[in-house]
């Protein structure tokens, strides 16, 4: 027997790969996108540190931005440094 | 602008388990902004502060979470790092401690184990520190009465019964040892007044 495939339908689901489930800045889901986005995933991407802390990129843009001293992790107070 | 759906999230995480945490938070006088907001704190277990119930007000700036929430005791204490004249509070973390992971729940925790733990080092009201430093006995009945007087609901009326009984001829010392021994009943009050 033969089979010809006429149509395909591909669904496929995603998620951030994070230990947490939510923002400790904003407290909204990985999954979901920070207070200022509409749209998750590639809109409102994730950032880890070099601490292995994620948060929102928006969020923690905001919160090394409105530190006037060496901005530190949120999270564990570590020098807070975008993981390379 | 204050991020209103992470204070909202606060406020319904931190009512949740309030029987148990001993914290909870409400809108300011019932009113409607998200902004001004009044919290309470349970006076900890084994300290001058048991059994009082104390109000927060806080304030929340508008670059809230990414500037610390402003708090202050609404309800007088007498606490070494909290001001007996406004309520004003010494704490690191409301101050350049504080991080956007922080929560109003989680400040108010640490308010709980401030009253737990003076740091009379480090002080708020100067007298107060001196008083823990000094004459550790006399801060803890102050401290007592000042739970007893102004942060137990049913203390209403305190200062009346103090001065009705000062006005049958006791010294206001005695009288009011005596009220805080009987826990404010003021016929018990003047029994011990009475026969002592």
């Amino acid at each position: 027997m033969k089979v010809k495939v006429l149509q395909w339908h591909a669904v496929a689901s995603w998620t951030w790969d994070a230990q947490d489930e939510t923002c400790g800045i904003c407290r909204m889901a990985f999954d979901g996108c920070c207070p200022d986005c509409k749209f998750p995933g590639d809109d409102c991407t994730l950032i880890w540190g070099a601490c292995n802390h994620a948060f929102h990129l928006h969020c923690i843009l905001k919160w090394v931005n409105s530190q006037t001293s060496i901005p530190l992790c949120p999270m564990c107070r570590r020098e807070w440094q975008f993981k390379g | 602008m204050v991020d209103v759906s992470r204070v909202q999230k606060e406020l319904t995480e931190c009512n949740r388990d309030s029987a148990i945490s001993g914290v909870s938070i409400a809108l300011h006088d019932g009113g409607s902004s998200i902004s001004h907001l009044t919290g309470t704190i349970a006076g900890p277990q084994d300290t001058p502060y048991e059994g009082g119930t104390f109000r927060i007000d806080i304030r929340l700036p508008g670059g809230y979470p990414f500037e610390p929430p402003k708090m202050q005791f609404i309800t007088k204490v007498w606490h070494p790092n909290i001001s007996s004249q406004n309520g004003a509070i010494c704490l690191d973390i409301l101050k350049d401690q504080w991080s956007p992971a922080l929560t109003l729940k989680t400040a108010l925790l640490s308010l709980q184990a401030l009253l737990s733990t003076p740091a009379p080092d480090d002080p708020q009201d100067a007298v107060v520190a001196q008083q823990y430093l000094r004459d550790k006995s006399t801060f803890l009945n102050t401290a007592r009465y000042w739970t007893e007087a102004f942060a137990k609901s049913d203390s209403t009326g305190m200062e009346e019964k103090v001065q009705k009984l000062v006005e049958m001829g006791f010294p206001e010392d005695m009288v009011r040892s005596a009220l805080l021994s009987v826990n404010g009943d003021e016929n018990m009050a003047l029994e011990k007044l009475c026969s002592s």
